[in-house]
């Protein structure tokens, strides 16, 4: 269920304690939640968030203002739907835990969305995109401060359509995460009218060996591969069709926008596009700031590409408890009322479903190991030409 | 399907073929001197693809810039750090079991495993994350229409082949050999024609480990890529294989491993609709096999005392 | 246990007095009481510690044998007492959701291991795919919790697939031997969870999320209130997995009291043997794998239902491995041991909180000093009694 995140939530927990006693000391305290995967081919995702809700919840303490002294408890989903729904339900019944910022894996929050339901425990999601998290159910409890996968895929399919692709293979994982992918992939790629999808192909999250699908595909010879999952078998796809000589650009989504993608793959990575929702963390509104407490920190780990998100969701919930006592239902209906609330993400409204909406769609390409903002690269201004493109 | 999507096919079934041969071997070993399974064989193999990870680390920091030195050190440190690590786990943990039940060594091995698995996991640096491995071996390739030969794949087929005609030349050939297949026959007599026991149970052990590094360190070239979990998948393929092709036999094992290397495959070529049932369909015909020859293809001599 | 006490008299006059064992079921009952409820890991490691301390003091100054002969002599009404004391506990965390789950984890899992232990225990066939038919069990109720069919029939009707799935091994289990065998269950329980997570229909990799039950109209997934008293939900799912323990500890122990267990003892020792003496191995290794297999996936549709979710990462090879590891530290064959097991196994690491990410390293480590140091398990199973009150 737990596993480094356990020794990292003690040691937090230690630093929350002594920070606080210094400030204040009759303060009362409140615990809030953190879930994220710690451990396991996306735990770099996990813990730049953790680094980042962490840096909100400090920041938050050594205000001399605030009425409450907050202690973070962190656990782990391991980027698994069964483990997530044990995490959730050890955090929710919880009674102390009044929220939580939760899961960076849509796998693992479409699965747990039921029991924060259940136990009525208010959480904001801060990395996931599946749009079901927020639209299957109309659960008070669930918010979310970062975009869905929608946008992100009718970005993906208009650069495709724009470079005059014909032809592209899909490879999905089969949680809900590749499988929502793959859905609004196809039709994106339907309505523009001009490229086909001409195999698709499901693997499951922990395969090792592509090679038969790879071979399948190859005999396809497309000219596009896309690939709806996350990093660690990204990371084996793209090295695995290098061995299998089989040429052909690699298109991901936000499953894959973290520096661990680069140097699982070194300069095979370059030239991979993918797209991910929200302007990059330089040009947020609060990215400089955000940028600047976090470096101070001196974590090990960079914030990754949704570290802004969860220290919004956290401070959000700060926030929220700050003006409404530690109550969960008085938060729940608090958070049903936000609206244009600034961040450092830009204006979060929640609709009806408690989704924050963010229209912009950063698309990038690997440049020199770099995630490189496309219309900034090389690339679109044709000095290069993508690898695999025939 | 043409001939080069064929050959390719061929290929990877080849590739992985191999690597379960070379686990598999390593469970028929130790089954012959001691009729015991010892199931922690594929942590074992993880265990030397870390070390052998680790190794090239250090040679880089050292400042070594040659490939082939690379290989070569970090291929003898892996494969001599696991053959004494399988003498410790069979002077240890599986003699002290002999006169237990069987289910209580296929139990201990396990746990070794286990714990074999999570020192990895734990206490290697990041070692929940899946780890790069470095390509040593030269990366050019034929394209032969939709086949694509790679130089790296040959060669690590041609040690295989080597590493196994070494084995079965080993055996067969040497005084050690004999006395090995002298301990697998007969442990009594065997004592009584004053052949050391002991040191024989380990120096099969030290052989069996010491090939579960070396298919580490295949999978790691191979796959570019390791992580805390391969040897669990490994291991049981292996033991699998193993038991196919009957144990107690190197044939069988090599048989079995490339057996259940072509399952799967055929299993991906003739479903193509649904490839990812390949696993399903090859365990599927495992349990067919046992259940059509329940001491598996090249049967076991079994004479049982009543 | 110990061959070297007075053999007691046959006549039942002179039982040993029972309050051995019911002092000890009430201070079991306190210890879990207080480290179920501590939160402060400096108070549970304390805990802990004192609860070893007392065990080997206990075995050091030889009071066990006392409570061992109690339980034995007294066996129904320790159990009545273990099920008091067990409602005792519950009623004490009424409102605390999460102390509840575990506890039916611990209720459920101990289920499935007596069923693994008519199969491993008494007739030796192996089974390393519990976890797979636990999985059966729990995704049974994943799918037929949200039709019309009665929720209390489901468990029973996961109980029947695990069995029927399961017998598609008996011809392959039933021809092979040893380490042959063993592969047939152990390449089930791979198949078993590569099918689950290749497959659509029922979730794939996802899982799926499981509905809780409606008994009579009544809702068990709502919290119940009575008198101003909030019972957490959990409660209503204690007490189902509750009367399931009892009704599986009672079935086992007379299964291995009667001629069947005794024609399994014997067959688990010495097959040719056995089979001399007219007895129709065949027959009694499939009652063995049929009845084992129902018990554990009657507990695992209850617990899928109770977690909410199935997922085939719940169902693996290593959980099975789990399963077999709690029946040879309980000590393969007696149903005591077992309980004892499992709460250490579960309980224990939940409660430490500082040893989570060491806990499967721990584990293991403390299976491996068993094997080497205890190989017939914490609490072992005891002569078999033929008459009441004998003893060799």
């Amino acid at each position: 269920m737990m596993k480094s995140g356990k020794l990292a939530g003690a040691v937090i927990a230690t630093l929350v304690i002594t920070l606080a006693a210094a400030v204040a000391e009759a303060k009362d305290k409140v615990k809030v939640g953190y879930i994220g995967p710690l451990t396991g081919g996306v735990s770099v995702n996990g813990i730049g968030g953790r680094n980042s809700a962490e840096l909100a919840v400090k920041l938050r303490n050594a205000d001399a203002k605030t009425k409450y002294d907050y202690e973070m408890i962190v656990l782990d989903d391991e980027c698994k739907p069964n483990v997530a729904v044990q995490v959730a339900t050890k955090m929710a019944a919880d009674k102390e835990i009044i929220a939580g910022a939760t899961h960076y894996c849509s796998a693992a929050a479409i699965a747990a969305v039921d029991t924060y339901h259940k136990f009525g425990f208010p959480v904001i999601v801060w990395g996931a995109v599946l749009p079901d998290i927020t639209y299957r159910n109309k659960y008070a409890e669930i918010h979310r401060v970062n975009g869905t996968m929608i946008n992100q895929n009718d970005a993906n399919a208009e650069l495709i359509h724009k470079l005059g692709f014909k032809t592209i293979a899909v490879i999905h994982d089969t949680t809900d995460y590749g499988k929502g992918h793959n859905e609004y992939f196809a039709k994106a790629i339907e309505r523009g009218g001009k490229a086909k999808i001409v195999g698709t192909f499901g693997v499951t999250a922990d395969q090792q060996d592509f090679t038969a699908e790879l071979t399948q595909i190859k005999a396809l010879n497309p000219e596009v591969i896309y690939f709806g999952g996350l990093t660690p078998i990204g990371v084996r796809i793209r090295s695995q069709m290098d061995k299998l000589g089989l040429n052909a650009v690699f298109d991901g989504t936000s499953g894959i926008v973290s520096d661990a993608f680069i140097q699982g793959l070194g300069p095979l990575a370059e030239g991979t596009l993918a797209f991910r929702e929200g302007a990059p963390t330089n040009k947020l509104p609060g990215g400089k700031f955000f940028m600047e407490n976090y470096n101070a920190q001196k974590y090990d780990n960079p914030p990754e590409a949704y570290g802004a998100f969860a220290y919004a969701a956290m401070d959000m919930l700060i926030d929220t408890i700050e003006k409404v006592g530690p109550d969960r239902k008085k938060v729940i209906a608090e958070l049903a009322n936000v609206k244009d609330r600034d961040s450092i993400v830009g204006k979060i409204t929640f609709d009806d479903h408690g989704q924050n909406m963010v229209p912009v769609i950063t698309k990038f390409v690997i440049q020199d190991g770099k995630f490189v903002e496309w219309d900034e690269s090389e690339y679109a201004a044709g000095k290069r030409k993508l690898p695999g493109q025939k | 399907m043409n001939a080069g999507l064929f050959a390719q096919y061929v290929m990877n079934g080849l590739m992985l073929g191999m690597m379960y041969a070379l686990v598999a071997v390593g469970f028929t070993l130790f089954f012959g001197v001691l009729d015991v399974i010892k199931f922690s064989h594929g942590d074992v193999l993880t265990v030397g693809a870390f070390t052998a990870l680790a190794t090239y680390v250090g040679l880089t920091s050292a400042g070594l810039n040659s490939n082939w030195l690379a290989l070569v050190i970090i291929l003898a440190v892996a494969v001599m750090a696991m053959a004494a690590l399988g003498m410790l786990i069979a002077r240890y943990l599986v003699m002290p079991l002999r006169s237990a039940p069987a289910l209580n060594t296929l139990l201990i091995t396990l746990m070794l495993g286990t714990v074999l698995r999570e020192c990895v996991r734990l206490f290697y640096p990041q070692g929940a994350n899946p780890k790069p491995f470095p390509a040593l071996l030269p990366r050019s390739s034929i394209d032969l229409g939709a086949f694509n030969l790679r130089l790296d794949n040959v060669l690590m087929l041609s040690a295989g082949v080597l590493t196994i005609v070494g084995l079965q030349f080993l055996l067969n050939r040497t005084r050690l050999g004999l006395a090995i297949r002298a301990v697998a026959q007969d442990e009594e007599t065997a004592r009584t024609m004053g052949i050391n026991f002991t040191a024989i149970v380990l120096i099969t052990f030290a052989i069996g480990s010491g090939l579960a590094a070396f298919a580490g360190v295949m999978n790691g070239l191979y796959y570019n890529e390791i992580n805390f979990g391969i040897g669990l998948y490994l291991g049981v393929v292996g033991f699998a294989a193993a038991i196919i092709g009957g144990l107690g036999s190197v044939y069988g094992a090599v048989l079995g491993g490339f057996l259940f290397a072509g399952l799967q495959t055929v299993g991906t070529v003739l479903m193509p609709f649904a490839s990812a049932y390949k696993d399903v369909f090859a365990f599927a015909v495992v349990i067919a096999i046992m259940a059509w020859r329940p001491t598996g293809l090249i049967r076991e001599k079994i004479s049982e005392r009543v | 246990m110990s061959g070297s006490e007075t053999p007691a008299k046959r006549d039942g006059t002179a039982r040993p007095s029972s309050w051995p064992a019911i002092a000890s079921i009430g201070v079991a009952t306190v210890y879990l009481i207080a480290l179920l409820g501590a939160e402060k890991q400096s108070v549970i490691i304390s805990l802990l510690v004192a609860g070893i301390a007392a065990v080997l003091a206990g075995g050091w100054f030889g009071i066990f044998g006392g409570v061992s002969r109690a339980f034995s002599e007294h066996e129904d009404r320790m159990g009545l007492l273990a099920i008091v004391a067990l409602l005792a506990m519950a009623a004490w965390f009424h409102e605390d959701h999460f102390v509840l789950l575990l506890v039916v984890t611990v209720l459920l899992t101990t289920v499935a291991t007596l069923g693994l232990n008519i199969q491993f225990g008494y007739a030796g066939v192996l089974n390393f795919a519990g976890a797979s038919f636990f999985g059966i069990g729990a995704y049974t109720s994943a799918v037929l919790n949200t039709t019309a069919v009665p929720h209390l029939l489901v468990p029973l009707i996961g109980g029947a697939l695990a069995a029927l799935i399961g017998s598609v091994l008996l011809l392959p289990v039933l021809r092979t031997r040893g380490h042959y065998a063993a592969l047939i269950t152990i390449a089930f329980a791979l198949l078993f969870k590569t099918f689950l997570e290749v497959n659509d229909v029922l979730g794939g990799p996802q899982g799926m999320p499981v509905k809780g039950m409606t008994l009579f109209g009544w809702s068990l997934n709502d919290n119940v209130e009575i008198g101003g008293i909030t019972l957490s939900f959990y409660m209503s799912y204690f007490v189902l997995s509750l009367a399931l323990l009892a009704v599986a500890f009672v079935l086992v122990r007379r299964l291995e009291r009667s001629w069947i267990g005794l024609n399994l003892d014997a067959l688990r020792l010495d097959e040719t043997a056995a089979a001399c003496f007219g007895l129709d191995i065949t027959r009694w290794k499939i009652t063995a794998f049929l009845i084992g297999n129902i018990l554990i996936g009657i507990a695992g549709a209850l617990f899928g239902t109770v977690g909410g979710f199935v997922g085939p990462n719940n169902y693996t090879f290593a959980d099975s491995l789990i399963l077999v590891s709690i029946l040879l530290l309980g000590g393969i064959g007696n149903p005591w041991g077992l309980i004892v097991a499992t709460f250490i196994v579960i309980v224990v690491p939940e409660k430490l909180q500082t040893i989570q990410e060491y806990r499967f390293l721990l584990y293991a480590v403390m299976v491996i000093c068993v094997l080497l140091f205890r190989p017939e398990g914490l609490l072992p199973r005891p002569v078999r009694r033929y008459f009441p009150g004998w003893r060799p």
